[in-house]
């Protein structure tokens, strides 16, 4: 200690104010996040009901029992991508093109703002619920009033429709999230780069695609990671809105964890899953970032 | 003089939230139990009972209400050592489920107020380890002035009946079932009905039949009578409107309630809602169809729904009073007929002001098959699963061979979870 400089001494002192500080934060995140998940990274190698008051070390076996022997976690994986693929690709087109609506001089648009907001405040759980009405009880009277066969058809009973129902009351809840995200981006646009590509005779759609789109790139990255990472986690919609119903046909990875956990009493390999979802999500999302960040532009 | 404050800050920071935790109230004064149940449609009859009780003794009943996650939050709560003084689980195989909490009932007094019959389902090795609740029956629910209006007088007995029965109503313009297919239990609950007969006769008796199947010695699929299931839930099904796989049970009761259907498959616990529908409504229960056997179609009756006394609990003797006061005082003994409705395995207990009870009674008086509940002696976990593949085949995903392989499969892995 006494062979240090002046200088030194007090970057060290500064080093160990910034630890001093840093200290209870890192130890909440460390209790309340990190030890938690390191716990079950440990349980997915135990067979354990949730219960019993003794854990089984079982090694691999739980990977190996659902990487080898698993059809049904595959089928509700399959699902999964589906509806996310779906969900990132409509809630992001809808979003984007009502954002720039919504941003153009159109009447009234604070209160459309508004609109498609509210959705997103009230929470998933109620949605399905409020949907499921919707799709049953609603739709026979819309039936017997317009006698339209569209809607006799079973929304929520019909393995080949289900999905859209699912896919379309997740977009309706999640639409305006994304749509603050793109008009905020799209106010961040310079206006005197719009105004020079006008003077330079470009029409909508070219400063469109050549001004505005590279210029949004950044809120165009958020929300689809975003929509990526929902997707793949998406629960509470499935839960209220059909119960992974009919049959496990809607059944996510986040349902099917829930239940072998939960329902069946397999604790171990209901982490050993949540595990595996938890690769996924970050691998894909590694590479989703990437690819996008590679594309933005800055001003 | 700065580095001793920053230090002072830091340190508090970082034990600032134990100050906080550490500031819980001393309570003393009467106990409370703390309560955990499920069947929220009962949230008044509890409440009154909570009532009464602290009238009587002065202690609280904290009671929690909870449905469709009961289950999880009941597993997390008993896993993280917030236990509940008193809880409750369905009777069978959650006996093992939570075994390590639970306590022996076997030794005390008020145990011996209790019908025999109903402690079937809560005794394992001789031990009872839980207090039957109510004693239920399911079966087909059937709206008397339907059947009336539409000429029918001779109650259905056979699958041959019901097709009959289905077709008349149809005819007439009223659609015969709602069907109850989206609530993953209903569709267990009418499904092994179909075959309720089949253990006793065909596999020496249902310990026996579940012993096998937890062994894998037997197969769904090696069963024949699993048509009579699939036969059953067809008809159903073809029966059940244009959204057979929509209808949940509001649905039912209400379209029950009000003339809309005839029939639906559900249990005694579903009256209370069909006559707040409808308060006029008189119903009736039919048995359910067993094949083309008449002699073997009946109801299922049984407790299943338990009550649980935590053994570690630091309150036990205020749960065990309670219990006792529930089985021996006043209050207690009519509460279950005179409250609740239902039937009450309480020896000598008075018959509740129920169509269903009453229906079910006068059924077994004339020795009516009533068979036990034995899907609930599958391992826990499989009333979800198996339900979730028989409404895969009610939708049409999978044909019958399919659906017996994947019931199989999906047996057999919980099984071997559960060893």
């Amino acid at each position: 200690m006494e062979s240090m400089t002046p200088l030194k001494r007090k970057q060290w002192d500064r080093a160990l104010t910034f630890a001093l500080f840093t200290l209870p934060a890192l130890a909440a995140i460390l209790i309340s996040v990190e030890i938690p998940f390191l716990m079950s990274v440990f349980s997915s190698f135990t067979k354990w009901n949730g219960l019993d008051k003794a854990q089984t070390f079982i090694g691999l076996e739980n990977y190996k029992e659902l990487f080898l022997d698993d059809l049904d976690m595959w089928k509700a994986f399959g699902f999964t991508l589906r509806l996310t693929l779906g969900s990132v690709i409509v809630v992001n087109l809808c979003a984007l093109l009502l954002a720039v609506l919504l941003d153009s001089d159109i009447r009234g648009k604070n209160a459309l703002r508004a609109a498609f907001y509210v959705p997103n405040i009230v929470s998933l759980i109620i949605i399905g619920y409020i949907w499921r009405f919707i799709f049953s009880a609603g739709f026979e009277s819309f039936f017997q009033a317009s006698g339209l066969d569209f809607f006799m058809l079973s929304w929520l009973g019909d393995v080949n429709l289900v999905y859209f129902s699912v896919l379309m009351v997740s977009v309706w809840h999640s639409l305006g999230f994304y749509l603050v995200i793109y008009i905020a981006g799209l106010q961040t646009v310079p206006r005197d780069l719009i105004e020079a590509s006008m003077i330079d005779g470009a029409g909508r759609l070219v400063r469109f695609f050549r001004i505005t789109l590279p210029l949004i790139m950044s809120s165009i990255t958020v929300s689809v990671f975003h929509s990526l990472s929902n997707g793949l986690k998406a629960f509470d919609v499935i839960f209220s809105l059909t119960n992974g119903g009919p049959g496990n046909s809607t059944t996510t990875i986040a349902l099917d964890i829930y239940r072998t956990a939960f329902v069946i009493n397999r604790f171990g390999y209901g982490t050993a899953k949540s595990v595996v979802l938890f690769l996924m999500i970050l691998i894909l999302s590694i590479f989703q970032v990437r690819l996008f960040k590679s594309r933005e532009v800055e001003v | 003089m700065k580095k001793m404050l920053f230090v002072v800050l830091a340190v508090l920071l970082a034990f600032g939230p134990l100050f906080a935790a550490g500031q819980q109230e001393q309570k003393a004064g009467p106990v409370t139990l703390n309560v955990l149940f499920y069947s929220p449609e009962l949230a008044e009859q509890y409440n009154d009972m909570v009532a009464a009780y602290k009238a009587e003794t002065g202690v609280t009943l904290d009671i929690t209400v909870l449905q469709t996650d009961y289950r999880s939050v009941l597993t997390s709560r008993l896993n993280s050592g917030d236990v509940p003084d008193i809880f409750m689980s369905s009777a069978y195989a959650d006996n093992s489920t939570y075994k390590d909490y639970v306590y022996d009932l076997t030794n005390e007094d008020f145990i011996k107020k209790i019908e025999p019959s109903a402690l079937q389902g809560v005794t394992v090795d001789g031990k009872i380890l839980g207090y039957p609740f109510l004693v239920q029956s399911h079966s087909f629910i059937y709206n008397k002035k339907v059947f009336a209006d539409n000429g029918i007088t001779t109650l259905p007995k056979t699958l041959a009946d019901f097709e009959a029965v289905s077709k008349k109503l149809q005819a007439n313009g009223v659609q015969p079932f709602a069907t109850g297919f989206k609530e993953f239990w209903v569709l267990p609950q009418t499904a092994w009905q179909a075959i309720a007969n089949v253990p006793a006769e065909n596999y020496g008796g249902y310990e026996n039949f579940v012993a096998k199947l937890n062994a894998g010695e037997l197969k769904f699929k090696d069963i024949p009578q699993m048509s009579q299931l699939f036969d059953l839930l067809d008809l159903i099904k073809t029966y059940g409107g244009p959204k057979p796989n929509e209808s949940d049970f509001n649905d039912q009761t209400s379209s029950l309630a009000t003339g809309k259907v005839a029939m639906i498959h559900q249990g005694n616990w579903a009256e209370d809602s069909i006559r707040k529908t409808n308060p006029e409504v008189q119903i009736g229960f039919l048995v359910g169809p067993t094949g083309n056997t008449a002699a073997t179609a009946g109801i299922m009756f049984d407790s299943n729904q338990t009550i649980r006394i935590a053994k570690d609990s630091k309150n036990l003797d205020a749960a065990l009073a309670w219990l006792r006061w529930l089985t021996t005082s006043e209050y207690g003994r009519n509460w279950i007929p005179g409250k609740v409705k239902q039937l009450s395995p309480i020896i000598g207990a008075a018959a509740p002001d129920s169509q269903i009870a009453k229906e079910t009674s006068a059924l077994l008086a004339s020795g009516t098959p009533g068979y036990p509940w034995f899907y609930q002696m599958f391992p826990t976990g499989t009333e979800q699963q198996l339900g979730a593949i028989l409404q895969g085949y009610c939708a049409g995903i999978t044909n019958r061979a399919q659906t017996l392989d994947a019931l199989d499969s999906a047996y057999a892995k919980i099984a071997k979870a559960a060893q």
